[in-house]
């Protein structure tokens, strides 16, 4: 079911889908703060919505890689949303062991 | 440097945050090869590629900013004017620590942002680079500053722009 209508999903389920999928995520959480660029002058004439998202994931599959190589992993698996109108990423990427206890 | 005067020449040169001021607002790359969605149009009439024409691809202009340029980004806007918030994010964090920092309009120019994002095989702006390095976009920018990384990174920098 969610395979067949995984277009009809908004691009933040389908970003959350494709990344917990892939990184086997124990934290996931993806923000759409499309609104805050509203008026973007780089996006001038193009779809303002669904554009930047804040994603933040604790994977242990980011254990050892540097944050470029971490970004690049988010980066690939979106590569779909990339090409299709997904703007910019605010990426926080985090292993377990970094991530610590839970803040509040 | 054939291809230093070249990009100078085709890309109007680079944005120096240390000398910037508001004359350079709006200069930068008026020289973009504008692709032209008319089908139509013979090829006669249509815009020529100078980079194309030249030889010399901008994968070799961005391999050259880089070498040449300690601190280079790639961005949305100029440093005096970013037109993003993660640009001017990076923008920001890189002025605490005194150094020329370089910079290219990537707005100006459809094949410009392409070429970039080829050559670090990254797909967003703003892309930083120190030392002929990819370092990342403002997100990895940020977190070197908060955890000391990018002051080690660029102490050479500073030393060496402080030599006579």
């Amino acid at each position: 079911m969610a395979s067949r209508s995984s277009n009809m999903l908004s691009r933040a389920n389908r970003i959350r889908q494709k990344l917990q999928a892939a990184l086997e995520a124990s934290v996931l959480e993806v923000e759409d703060v499309s609104y805050q660029h509203a008026g973007h002058a780089a996006l001038k004439g193009e779809e303002p919505n669904e554009s930047h998202f804040n994603v933040k994931i604790v994977s242990p599959n980011f254990d050892g890689q540097s944050l470029v190589k971490r970004h690049r992993m988010v980066y690939d698996l979106l590569a779909d949303e990339l090409k299709t109108g997904l703007h910019a990423i605010s990426i926080v990427a985090k292993t377990p062991q970094e991530s610590g206890l839970p803040k509040s | 440097m054939a291809t230093r005067m070249f990009s100078n020449l085709v890309l109007r040169g680079i944005a120096q945050s240390r000398v910037s001021r508001s004359s350079m607002v709006g200069q930068g790359l008026t020289y973009s090869t504008r692709i032209s969605g008319d089908s139509d149009t013979h090829e006669d009439f249509q815009p020529t590629n100078k980079l194309k024409d030249s030889g010399i691809s901008i994968q070799d202009v961005v391999q050259q900013d880089v070498k040449e340029n300690p601190v280079m980004i790639y961005m949305k806007g100029i440093p005096d004017a970013p037109r993003c918030g993660f640009s001017a994010l990076a923008v920001k964090v890189l002025q605490q620590y005194g150094i020329p920092i370089s910079a290219r309009n990537i707005l100006e120019n459809p094949a410009l942002k392409e070429g970039v994002k080829a050559f670090s095989n990254w797909p967003t702006f703003p892309q930083v680079f120190i030392k002929g390095e990819f370092v990342g976009g403002s997100d990895i920018v940020l977190n070197m500053h908060q955890n000391g990384q990018l002051k080690e990174l660029l102490s050479d920098i500073k030393n060496a722009s402080a030599k006579p």
